[in-house]
């Protein structure tokens, strides 16, 4: 580690002032579990260290119109076992549940993890999926950047040096929905995904065909990937094995692996097909 | 306590500058920015080392071909290149970012393959062999090539009715142990003072002697996890001279990512052929195999040369020829790794197995059944075998997996089921000079209690309480009555490491001569105290006793007070020695002791991922005589669940520059609880009769079977037999496409 001061501002614009008058020489710090490990390894060398845990009003999960406002600060812990989100946002708590271990899971916090922009993560794949926007304060004021407009390449987000993240706002989905996240890790599934797959479906009552389908891709690419074409295939359809199937095909195709220790992109594919039939199964199920 | 825990009046902290390179030629280096730094102590390089005479630069007690710190060129990425001391770690590190190092780059050889090419660069130019039993090949990178024969192999294929071939691969692994390595060392103007958490004390001691020119002592605290990655020197003699020249203690701590570099387990090639009987009957076995043994052959060439006389597995063949060349590449050094090459022959003579029983229609159980080694069989070094029971152990597996269902019945949502066994043995370091005796000491103390000093190492695998049960035991007194002293060369006797299977062994055979030893002074001493023959005399908690009911007794106060304070006796356990065949010849044994075992894996295969579950794994080892069965038993466990990663996921990857990719444990899967299988654990109890109360070494037998009773259970599973490890869910599942499974 090099050496930095440390600061610890006590609320969201004595924050966003002294990122942005230290600039690229400050570094933002929630629960630390991605920078720490950055810091250790001289990867970060800030001058300033900011630490975002004493902002108040940014932990936890409220109601909020049609939706769920998530501070930036609230641990993945506690989405996972938040008893709101288990009900109307299951999908998340489902996802929050496979990010690393229950000590990562402690610390980290959702702003972290959608900060971060890593592409092997977890939760941003399910927000994308449930259509989430991100609320950032910056030295104008706050602005709203919804999740599909918010990744922009690997590590890299809309969010900029000078912005804090003060929370989510995730809708309630429409009656007749179910969400699934499914992840394969190699070794031990607290380890990072070597794929995942989010999927949020709305099942027309009546006709029982896809009213809305969104799959997202998660570490198949710079940036968590809605599947178009596989959302587009289904979409106004009666599910059925076959036509899962296809999706998953579509899926595999538009998704844009590269090779790493967790896999070839041959095999990324293969596994983004298998994961997408299981989510579309069993968020279907669950929609039922 | 832990080294990382320790901390020393007036200690500084040292840093490491490591090499970018996997190779290159050092033009110069310019630490004086680094010096000026306020809060550097010194800086340690080539100059500092060489401008020193009572220090011989080069250690290694296979080949002396490690420097302190690189003096002609770096040989792997992660080498050293300089030693910053400094007040505190943050300092050291800035430190580092100051020395100006230019580099030379060469090509480098970063495999077997590529280091034993025609015309391949050469990693050390000039060999510096050590071990007599050293046969490097001038002008090559093959620092060691020898070979084990018996009978006539090319009879042996003329003899057999099906020849079989197949080629195996295993990768690089580490140990990683849950400590981490560090050293703190002192050296005063008479003696060095090193706290290491070191495998080998007694050998490490030696070691810094001869380089330093001064006395040492080597204090091992409790040492979390070594596995062979803390055994012998790799770290002292860095930090033994950073001392020197700071002329104060000094402290390193690795982190993961330098132990990654500093020691792994050796990446093998390997090929077996065999031939076979119509019957199943074994007539004939040739083993190739190559160890890349890293950029320094610290114990790499003597590991190979150790596993020849494995390395055609627990069965009886006439005709046999093993060949082993030990590679330098410019990879990190290799260490030994918990049953060694061992692991990796088991794999390729194991599977190859079960293709042959599948391809000539017979049960791979009975085929084994058929060749394995008995009681009083000679093993191909010439040994004769006692104690050996692999056929129970076999048996037990098998039976304790119970019986397996058929096809479909097994199958599940795209999930296929299989079983397969493997069987193993594993001999222990049996060194020939009498100078590494392992010794122990039983001292009866004023107190009246017991202590008990042994050279072994405390890595969490339960040395001390098998020292204590043997030591009360042999005395004739509780438990409660011992207290354990272990590993501080100051104050302890010596041993030879703790390594190989061989504390319980060699220290238990100690201890217990020294118990018995002491015991028989114990009631000669009472004997004269109470005026009373020693027959009826008896042992206690308190004293000794006369027996029947006239309460006449002396205290062991009163013994030790007697005694002049206290009563020390010694004891020893000899390794080696020869044996003498039918005709009077005498021949030197290969090992003091043989390990025979069986594992039983029961996995389920993914068709749609290739992933594979380790369902159930069920392992017998004859131990002789479990001393402790709880610990015995988590001594087979812990091997399994040791080699359960290596066979799955875990492997060291360089990219193509020779710079190591997997630096962290999040590149680099360990199993967690979620691969731990059902454990069956069988301890076979026939007593070994050279062993302490029968028991035998058993520490690394858990661990060699796995890799190969996991393939094998894949062939079953798939009808694919795997030709390398790990079996990441990516190769199975190309490989079972490839194959159409
Ligand atoms: C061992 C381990 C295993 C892991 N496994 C997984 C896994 O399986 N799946 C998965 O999804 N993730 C995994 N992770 C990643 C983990 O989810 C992230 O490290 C975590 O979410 C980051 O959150 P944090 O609060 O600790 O962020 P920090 O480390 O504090 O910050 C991360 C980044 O976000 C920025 N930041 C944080 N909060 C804000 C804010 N409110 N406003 C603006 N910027 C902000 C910081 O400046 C920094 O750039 C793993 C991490 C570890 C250490």
């Amino acid at each position: 580690m090099t050496r930095f001061d440390y600061v610890r501002p006590s609320t969201v614009a004595e924050a966003v002032g002294l990122l942005e008058a230290h600039g690229d020489d400050a570094l933002a710090i929630a629960g630390g579990t991605a920078t720490v490990l950055l810091l250790q390894k001289r990867m970060l060398r800030p001058e300033l260290v900011v630490d975002l845990g004493g902002l108040p009003g940014l932990t936890g999960v409220e109601q909020n119109g049609g939706g769920l406002r998530i501070g930036a600060l609230t641990p993945i812990r506690a989405i996972e076992r938040d008893a709101i989100v288990r009900g109307t946002h299951h999908l998340l708590a489902e996802a929050a549940s496979q990010v690393a271990g229950v000590r990562v899971r402690n610390a980290a916090t959702v702003g972290g993890s959608v900060c971060f922009g890593e592409p092997q993560t977890d939760l941003p794949p399910a927000l994308l999926a449930m259509n989430a926007t991100a609320t950032i304060a910056g030295s104008q004021g706050s602005r709203d950047v919804p999740l599909e407009e918010f990744f922009l390449g690997p590590y890299e987000t809309a969010r900029e040096q000078g912005e804090v993240l003060t929370h989510l706002s995730v809708p309630t989905p429409v009656p007749g929905s179910g969400g699934c996240h499914v992840k394969f890790t190699m070794g031990s599934p607290e380890n990072k995904p070597v794929a995942n797959v989010s999927a949020l479906v709305t099942v027309d009552a009546s006709t029982r065909a896809l009213a809305d389908v969104r799959i997202v891709m998660g570490a198949v690419g710079g940036v968590p990937m809605l599947a178009h074409k596989a959302n587009d295939t289904l979409k106004g359809e009666r599910p059925s094995d076959a036509l899962i199937a296809q999706a998953a095909v579509r899926a595999s195709e538009e998704a844009d692996p590269v090779e790493d220790l967790r896999g070839s992109v041959w095999y990324k594919r293969r596994i983004i097909k298998v994961l997408v039939e299981r989510a579309l199964r069993c968020a279907i199920e669950r929609a039922n | 306590m832990y080294l990382a825990d320790m901390d020393m009046p007036g200690m500084a902290h040292a840093k490491v500058l490591r090499s970018p390179f996997p190779h290159a030629r050092i033009v110069s280096i310019d630490a004086s920015a680094a010096r000026a730094l306020p809060g550097v102590v010194c800086v340690l390089t080539r100059d500092e080392v060489l401008a020193d005479s009572t220090i011989d630069p080069y250690y290694g007690y296979v080949y002396r071909d490690v420097p302190i710190v690189a003096i002609d060129k770096v040989r792997h990425e992660g080498d050293i290149v300089a030693v910053v001391v400094a007040e505190d770690e943050e300092t050291a590190e800035d430190a580092l970012e100051l020395i100006d190092v230019e580099y030379d780059e060469l090509a480098s050889v970063m495999d077997i393959d590529a280091a034993m090419a025609k015309g391949a660069i050469q990693v050390h130019e000039v060999f510096k062999p050590i071990a007599p039993e050293l046969r490097p090949v001038e002008g090559t990178n093959i620092c060691h090539h020898s070979t084990l024969a018996k009978g006539d192999i090319e009879q042996g294929f003329r003899e057999a009715d099906h020849i079989f071939e197949d080629s195996y691969s295993a990768p690089a692994v580490q140990h990683c142990a849950l400590e981490l390595h560090g050293c703190i060392a002192s050296v005063g103007d008479d003696e060095i003072t090193v706290w290491t958490n070191c495998q080998s004390p007694f050998p490490l001691r030696g070691e810094l002697q001869r380089m330093f020119n001064k006395p040492a002592r080597v204090i091992v605290p409790y040492v979390g996890g070594g596995f062979g990655s803390k055994s012998r020197d790799r770290l002292e003699a860095v930090v033994v001279a950073a001392a020197k020249l700071a002329g104060r203690p000094v402290r390193l701590l690795l982190t993961q990512e330098e132990t990654f570099q500093t020691f792994i387990r050796p990446a093998l090639t390997c090929t077996v052929r065999t031939g076979v009987k119509s019957d199943g009957t074994i007539v004939a076995r040739h083993h190739r195999f190559a160890v890349d043994v890293g950029a320094y052959s610290i114990s790499g060439a003597r590991s190979a040369n150790n596993t020849l006389k494995v390395a055609t597995g627990p069965y009886r063949i006439p005709h046999v020829l093993v060949e082993c060349d030990a590679v330098y590449t410019n990879k990190p050094p290799s260490a030994p790794y918990r049953g060694l090459p061992t692991t990796q022959h088991t794999m390729a003579y194991e599977t190859q197995l079960d293709r042959i029983a599948n391809e000539l229609g017979l049960d791979p159980i009975e085929l084994r059944m058929k060749n394995l080694l008995v009681e009083g069989d000679v093993h191909v070094t010439g040994d004769l075998l006692r104690s050996v029971h692999a056929k129970d152990c076999l048996e037990k597996v098998s039976s304790s997996l119970g019986p397996q269902l058929k096809g479909e019945a097994v199958a599940s949502n795209g999930t296929i089921r299989g079983r397969g066994f493997s069987c193993s043995i594993k001999y222990t370091i049996t060194p020939s000079e009498p100078t590494l005796a392992t010794e122990a000491g039983v001292e009866l103390q004023e107190d009246g209690l017991f202590e008990i000093r042994i050279g072994t190492v405390n890595m969490g695998q339960g040395v001390d309480t098998m020292a204590a049960a043997i030591g009360a035991e042999a005395v004739g007194v509780p438990i409660e009555s011992v207290r354990i002293l272990h590993s501080d060369t100051a104050l302890v006797p010596q041993d030879h490491g703790t390594t190989a299977s061989r504390a319980t062994f060699h220290t238990g055979n100690a201890v217990l001569d020294a118990g018995t030893k002491l015991r028989a002074e114990l009631l000669s001493t009472a004997s004269d105290l109470l005026e009373e023959d020693e027959v009826r005399l008896e042992l206690s908690a308190a004293g000794v006793a006369v027996a029947g009911s006239s309460g006449r007794s002396v205290s062991f106060v009163d013994i030790a007070r007697h005694r002049g304070g206290s009563l020390l006796a010694k004891g020893e356990c000899w390794v080696g020695g020869v044996y003498t065949d039918e005709s009077g010849k005498e021949y030197p044994i290969a090992s003091t002791f043989w390990t025979f075992g069986s594992v039983g894996a029961e996995v389920e295969v993914s068709r749609e991922t290739g992933e594979i579950r380790v369902l159930r794994i069920a392992a017998a080892a004859n131990v002789g005589k479990a001393v402790n069965p709880e610990q015995t038993k988590a001594q087979l466990e812990g091997g399994v669940t040791f080699d359960l990663g290596p066979s799955l996921f875990e492997r060291l990857v360089w990219g193509d520059g020779g710079q190591l990719m997997t630096t962290t444990l999040m590149d680099y899967p360990l199993p967690t609880l979620h691969t731990m299988p059902e454990f069956h654990v069988d301890l076979l109890e026939f007593p070994y009769d050279q062993g302490p109360y029968g028991a035998n070494g058993v520490g690394e037998m858990g661990g060699v079977m796995v890799p190969a009773a996991i393939i094998n259970a894949v062939y079953d599973a798939t009808g694919v037999l795997f030709h390398e490890v790990p079996l990441t869910p990516e190769t199975v599942l190309a490989g079972l496409e490839a194959t159409g499974a």
